[in-house]
C-alpha cells in the first residue's frame, strides 16, 4: 500500500514539473519538500512532529499548524546544534552571569529575573534561517527542512537593555556575546556562542522565560531564551546562562563559518563559482505558508473551502497576502487579521475559494510587505551553499472533486 | 536523614510544574546502510551525534562530504584519525553521494 502511494506521488510529481516548465534547469529552485509524515516518536512536552535528529533534537513543525496566529508549544520546531543538553534544570537555584566590559560582574537569578525587572512580552516569529532548504538545487549543505522551522509566540520576559544596565556597559563595549548550555561530546568542541553588536539590540529583545503563557518547553530553551524579533532563530540562545561584554568581536565557528550568506546585493552564488565573501544572515525575509489545506488534500467542488495561513517578515509589517489558483496569472487580496499581534507576529490570512471545476488545482500564497518587498517565485529564488533565507511562493496543490 | 529529603523535595518541586524528574531525550535508532566502512562511520560519527543528522543532509558531493567530515576534525575538535577520516569520507560518498566529485 504504501509502495503504491509511493508511485503514485511519484508520478504525480513528475507530471507537475513537465507542466511546469518545459526545461527543467539544474539549479532551479523549487517548492521544498511537503509531504513528510510526523514521527512515530513524541519527544519531550511535544507531540509527535516531524523527526530529524535525536541527538541533537531536530523537529519540524507540520504545515497544518499554520492556520493560526500562535503556533502552540507542543508543535513548535525544535533546533539544537550541541548532543548534550542539560537533563536537569533547577529553577530555584538557576542564574545568569554578566560579565566582560561592565562595571561589575553580576549573577542574576531566575527568580529575580521574574519579580525585581519590568515583565515584558513581544509576540514574534522564530526561524531557522535554513528553513525550506530542501527547496535549493543542487542539494545545499544541511538539514533538508520542510517549511516547519519556524512558529510564533508570545514571548515574556525581560529586556536585555534593563539586565545589562543592572551590570553597566563600560565606555568601549561593542559586542555582546550569549552562551547557554548546551554542550558538545568533547570537551574541545567550541560552545555555541553568538555575538552581537550593541547598535543591534534595541528594547525589543528580551530574556523570555515564558512562551505563550507556559514556561519555556525545554527543547525550546528552558528556562531562559534569548529573544531577537525580526532575526534569524540562530543567535536566539537556548538555556541562556552567561552574557559577556567585549570591545572586539571573537572569531567563532558559530559567527564565522555557519549561518552566512554571500556578501553580494543578490545574496546569491552558484554551486561551481562560490561567492568569496560572506555575510550573517541577520533578517527574516517576506514570507508566508499555507496551513489549510494541505497538498494532497481532496476537497468537493463548488464547496466554500476557506485558504489560510500566516506571513510575517522582519518587523516592517506585512501589508498584503495575495492569492492565486491559476498557476500565478491573476492574484485577490487575503483577508489579513487585525494585525494588533505586532509587526513581529505572524500575520494569519485567510481566503474564500469555491472550487469551480475538478480535477487538480494549485493554490499559492504570495506576501507583501509593508516597504512593498514581496515574495518571488520559488524558481526565481537565488541559490547560496548554505540553503538560507528560501522565501517563495508558497503553493499546495489539492485535487478537487 | 531527615534533611535528605528536604533536600530531595526541594528540588523537585520547581521541575513538578515543568516536567516530572530529569528531562530525558527518546533515542532513535537510525538505520544503518550496511556497506564498506560502516563500523568505522558508525564509531566515529556517533559519537557526537545520530545518523539522523547525516541523512537529512540529502544526496551530496565528495567534497561536500571531505568538508563535512574535516568541519568536524577542525572545528569541532572531533578526534578522528586521518585514516578513519578517509574510510568515512568513502562510506558517506559511497551511501550518501550524488555521483559529483564537487
Amino acid at each position: 500500500m504504501e509502495r503504491r502511494d509511493f508511485f503514485k506521488k511519484a508520478m504525480v510529481a513528475g507530471a507537475s514539473v513537465a507542466v511546469g516548465s518545459s526545461v527543467a534547469q539544474a539549479g532551479e529552485t523549487h517548492q521544498p519538500v511537503d509531504n513528510r509524515k510526523v514521527s512515530k516518536v513524541a519527544f519531550p512536552e511535544k507531540r509527535p512532529l516531524i523527526m530529524y535528529s535525536d541527538r541533537p533534537p531536530l523537529l519540524e513543525t507540520p504545515r497544518e499548524v499554520f492556520t493560526s496566529r500562535l503556533t502552540p508549544n507542543d508543535q513548535f520546531f525544535v533546533r539544537w546544534h550541541m548532543p548534550n543538553i542539560p537533563t536537569h534544570i533547577d529553577p530555584d537555584t538557576y542564574t545568569i552571569k554578566i560579565d566582560g566590559l561592565v562595571e561589575k560582574e553580576i549573577e542574576i537569578s531566575l527568580n529575580d529575573l521574574k519579580t525585581k525587572f519590568e515583565q515584558v512580552e513581544v509576540e514574534a516569529v522564530l526561524q531557522c534561517g535554513g528553513n525550506s532548504r530542501s527547496a535549493f538545487t543542487p542539494v545545499a549543505g544541511g538539514i533538508q527542512w520542510g517549511s516547519g522551522a519556524m512558529g510564533s509566540a508570545l514571548w515574556k520576559g525581560v529586556r536585555l537593555s534593563d539586565v545589562l544596565d543592572q551590570a553597566g556597559l563600560q565606555k568601549d563595549a561593542e559586542w555582546i556575546g550569549f552562551n547557554g548550555k548546551e554542550t558538545a561530546a568533547y570537551y574541545e568542541t567550541p560552545n555555541f556562542v553568538r555575538e552581537l553588536r550593541l547598535e543591534e539590540l534595541d528594547d525589543h529583545v528580551i530574556l523570555a522565560y515564558e512562551m505563550n503563557g507556559e514556561d519555556l518547553p525545554y527543547l525550546n530553551g528552558y528556562p531562559l531564551r534569548l529573544i531577537i524579533p525580526g532575526s534569524y532563530s540562530d543567535s536566539w540562545v537556548k538555556m541562556l546562562s552567561k552574557i559577556t561584554v567585549t570591545n572586539e568581536y571573537k572569531h567563532l565557528f558559530f559567527m564565522d563559518i555557519a549561518y552566512r550568506v554571500p556578501d553580494n546585493d543578490c545574496e546569491c552564488e552558484t554551486h561551481e563559482k562560490k561567492y568569496p565573501t560572506t555575510k550573517p544572515i541577520t533578517k527574516m525575509n517576506v514570507k508566508s505558508v499555507i496551513g489549510y489545506p494541505t497538498t494532497d488534500a481532496v476537497v468537493n467542488k463548488d464547496s466554500h473551502l476557506v485558504v489560510r495561513g500566516v506571513a510575517f517578515d522582519d518587523g516592517h509589517g506585512i501589508k498584503q497576502v495575495m492569492i492565486s489558483v491559476d498557476e500565478g496569472k491573476t492574484w485577490k487580496e487575503a483577508i489579513l487579521d487585525d494585525g494588533r499581534a505586532g509587526r513581529y507576529a505572524f500575520r494569519a490570512f485567510r481566503f474564500s475559494f469555491k472550487p469551480a471545476k475538478t480535477g487538480k488545482v494549485t493554490i499559492m500564497s504570495k506576501a507583501i510587505n509593508k516597504l512593498g518587498k514581496e515574495q518571488p517565485f520559488a524558481k526565481e529564488v537565488k541559490w547560496n551553499h548554505g540553503g538560507y533565507k528560501y522565501n517563495g511562493i508558497d503553493e499546495v496543490t489539492v485535487t478537487v472533486i | 536523614m531527615k534533611k535528605l529529603l528536604m533536600i530531595g523535595l526541594l528540588s523537585l518541586a520547581p521541575l513538578m510544574a515543568q516536567i516530572e524528574g530529569d528531562f530525558t531525550i527518546p533515542y532513535i535508532d537510525f538505520p544503518v546502510k550496511k556497506a564498506k566502512g560502516a563500523a568505522t562511520y558508525q564509531a566515529n560519527c556517533m559519537m557526537c551525534h545520530s545518523l539522523g543528522y547525516i541523512d537529512n543532509q540529502g544526496l551530496q558531493s565528495k567534497a561536500f562530504w571531505k568538508g563535512k567530515v574535516e568541519k568536524m576534525m577542525i572545528h569541532f575538535k572531533a578526534p578522528i584519525t586521518d585514516q578513519d577520516a578517509k574510510t568515512v569520507i568513502d562510506y558517506l560518498y559511497a551511501n550518501y553521494g550524488n555521483g559529483k566529485p564537487k
